[in-house]
């Protein structure tokens, strides 16, 4: 399925810090909005700022406009303060990006635990993200430290619990 | 002895009680029009542009009163009235994307949309009426004429003719310049940016400085991208009360 790019994405202005600060608020929360849909899209999990800035979304060739990098810092700050971005580096090169909360996404693991009957079995990390069974969910291909993380939301709620074994980490669910 | 009765005052009196007598019976068959075609004023859009020019004609304004005898007996009334709560609801809709300033055209497209496939007929005749009504009763309504149509206000901005003027000239592109406005209106630098900023400052424009040359100032009304996208539940979320 491709990407449906909001009106916003061919609005030249779009890629130019507003400096009415009202339209800079409506402009900084369509962008925080696109950056989350396009990273959900791609499943991406991690930016880095300087790929960033030649990625179609801060990048639109069509209309030969791109965000500044200072503009780009702007906006994932913006992400930050909402809790959907974590900077993986103190020079913030590069991020983590939840378009997904970790709570959001351990509910749909358990979900998919208990519809299958499979409470009380215990899974490696490993089988829950690359698992021919799981193929079809959406928590597929969830890289490993956004898995623990959900994994730890779940854990905190009492619905698992986090085991270490020979090679690596487990989880038994409740 | 001065003589009463018969003179110039006597004359005038007898010929006001005859127009006002053609006057009553004129009256009444029209009224009795308007209530033989109550139906079709509320169906047929080019009947009511005839039947509102007709009105006019009689020095009549149809709208003119909420609870006057014309519009509860026709309807036309109801009709205008229900009309200005869907164009409110449009531009409340979608001042957060264009400021609230929308093109006729768009404006008619949604409302049209709005009212479903057995819906009456709706023309920009009629939209232009209920907005006039609107305007009258103060809601920060108002129309621009731009490029042979019209932009609709539907927030309290301050435009004045320099403003005005200035969105007519961004209508072609749908941004501009003030290289363009100098050129164009043969204003100083300081006027046109004076006009540019206040546009950005109500909103109703967007800067874009990556352009080739000088600043384009872009107007979301005027993308025409734009018209036909609705809004998606994040912008409506995003609105702020």
């Amino acid at each position: 399925m491709s990407f449906e790019w909001p009106w916003q994405y061919n609005f030249p202005p779009f890629f130019t810090l507003q400096p009415n600060v009202d339209t800079r608020q409506k402009q900084l929360a369509a962008w925080c909005s696109l950056v989350l849909s396009y990273c959900r899209h791609r499943k991406l999990y991690t930016l880095d700022v300087m790929e960033a800035q030649e990625s179609p979304v801060f990048n639109n060739k069509k209309i030969a406009r791109k965000l500044s990098m200072e503009a780009i810092q702007v906006v994932f700050e913006e992400l930050r303060k909402k809790g959907n971005l974590e900077w993986m580096d103190k020079n913030k090169t590069r991020c983590l990006v939840m378009w997904r909360r970790p709570e959001e996404w351990g509910k749909l693991i358990y979900q998919w635990v208990s519809k299958n009957g499979m409470v009380n079995s215990v899974f490696t990390l490993y089988e829950l993200s690359n698992g021919d069974d799981t193929e079809n969910e959406e928590f597929h291909g969830l890289e490993e430290w956004m898995l623990l993380r959900s994994l730890q939301a779940l854990q905190t709620e009492g619905k698992a619990e986090i085991i270490t074994m020979d090679d690596g980490k487990g989880v038994k669910f409740f | 002895m001065h003589r009463r009765g018969v003179g110039a005052g006597a004359i005038a009196k007898k010929k006001l009680a005859e127009m006002s007598k053609q006057l009553e019976t004129f009256k009444t068959h029209l009224e009795e029009f308007a209530s033989k075609h109550k139906q079709e004023i509320r169906k047929n859009s080019q009947f009511r542009v005839q039947f509102q020019e007709m009105c006019a004609t009689i020095g009549v304004d149809p709208l003119a009163s909420g609870k006057g005898f014309w519009s509860e007996m026709l309807g036309v009334g109801d009709f205008y009235y229900e009309l200005g709560v869907q164009i409110i609801e449009v531009c409340l809709a979608l001042k957060h994307r264009n400021g609230g300033l929308i093109t006729l055209d768009e404006l008619h497209q949604r409302v049209l949309k709005g009212r479903g496939k057995f819906a009456q007929d709706v023309s920009q005749d009629d939209l232009v009426r209920a907005i006039k009504k609107l305007k009258a009763m103060g809601n920060g309504f108002g129309m621009i004429p731009v490029g042979g149509s019209y932009l609709v206000q539907s927030v309290p901005a301050e435009l004045n003719m320099d403003h005005t003027v200035v969105l007519q000239l961004a209508e072609k592109k749908g941004y501009v310049t003030v290289m363009e406005i100098k050129d164009s209106l043969k204003w100083e630098r300081e006027r046109a940016c004076h006009v540019l900023d206040h546009l950005l400052k109500e909103g109703l424009a967007w800067l874009d400085s990556q352009a080739d040359g000088e600043p384009q100032y872009w107007l979301p009304a005027l993308f025409s991208e734009l018209s036909s996208r609705d809004v998606t539940p994040e912008e409506a979320n995003q609105m702020t009360p």
